[in-house]
């Protein structure tokens, strides 16, 4: 702890100035206060500490109610489970759509090819005239031949 | 956080597993319908309605009537015949997958004499139509459709 002369440290001057002292020190302090200025200054900033704190803490913006603290309490407690819901929802939501998504991938429902409905790899005729169509829109394979 | 990428690879698993048997599929239902196209009076059979679109842009014919409508519940390599107008008849084989198309062969018999024949790969739930015999001041068209089950 600091001291503030070679007598006496700053808590013997605290102690002092909360007056919990014995009485034959305090009136030994006292009488060393009137010679010594730094022990003086020092009793002065406790005092003043001591006089700021007192009015600070009678302040009533420093206080707790504890009956808004408790209606804050419910509100939070009212809210939690939709928020829960909430979370449960958007959780199932998102499995859903990774179910849909992977069923689509594996049925080959989706990214289907455009390529045409059927690809014909070999035709064989005794006659001359074959074609093979396919058509704009749906890209549907048609195979064409006369019997002429 | 952890929990959450736990619950999700548990479903997608199960979406794996179950999505399994759609990658070996073994039976092939095959869906011939017989249409005799003509330059009649314009009519289209209620049963034609999806494909009617296609080949209204490809030809000119006004009449669209369906001759038969058979579906075969088929194997691969189970070859089955449909019998067509005018002493012909449609032989139809499908022999395996390659990707998500099935590879068909196709044979026309006219007179039990084999007058065209054709291998195709034909896109899974799709069609692709054959046609050209003449018959009855028309033609005749043969939509073929497959889907792996």
């Amino acid at each position: 702890m600091k001291k503030t002369c070679s007598r006496y440290r700053s808590e013997d001057i605290s102690r002092f100035v909360d007056n919990e002292l014995s009485q034959a020190r305090y009136h030994e302090l006292a009488k060393h206060l009137r010679d010594c200025p730094d022990c003086r200054s020092l009793v002065e900033k406790y005092k003043n500490l001591t006089v700021m704190f007192n009015d600070h803490a009678g302040h009533t913006g420093l206080k707790i109610d504890p009956a808004a603290l408790k209606q804050n309490l419910v509100i939070t407690t009212q809210s939690s489970p939709k928020k829960i819901l909430g979370n449960i929802y958007l959780k199932l939501a998102s499995i859903a759509a990774i179910l849909i998504i992977s069923l689509f991938w594996f049925q080959g429902g989706m990214f289907r090819s455009t390529g045409p409905s059927a690809i014909v790899t070999s035709v064989d005729t005794d006659f001359s005239s074959v074609m093979i169509i396919e058509t704009q829109k749906k890209k549907h394979t048609i195979i064409w031949f006369s019997e002429t | 956080m952890v929990r959450f990428i736990k619950i999700i690879l548990f479903f997608l698993s199960i979406a794996c597993f179950f999505s399994q048997p759609a990658l070996a599929k073994t039976k092939i239902l095959t869906h011939v319908k017989v249409i005799h196209a003509s330059t009649g009076p314009r009519y289209v059979d209620p049963g034609l309605k999806k494909i009617i679109p296609e080949l209204k842009s490809v030809f000119k014919y006004t009449s669209y009537r369906l001759l038969k409508d058979q579906r075969l519940d088929q194997h691969f390599h189970q070859k089955d015949r449909v019998n067509l107008p005018g002493k012909r008849t449609l032989i139809i084989m499908p022999s395996d997958m390659e990707g998500k198309r099935i590879r068909y062969q196709i044979t026309i018999k006219k007179n039990k004499r084999s007058v065209f024949q054709t291998r195709v790969l034909l896109k899974n739930n799709s069609s692709i139509t054959i046609g050209g015999p003449q018959f009855n001041d028309g033609v005749l068209l043969f939509n073929i459709s497959g889907s792996a089950k």
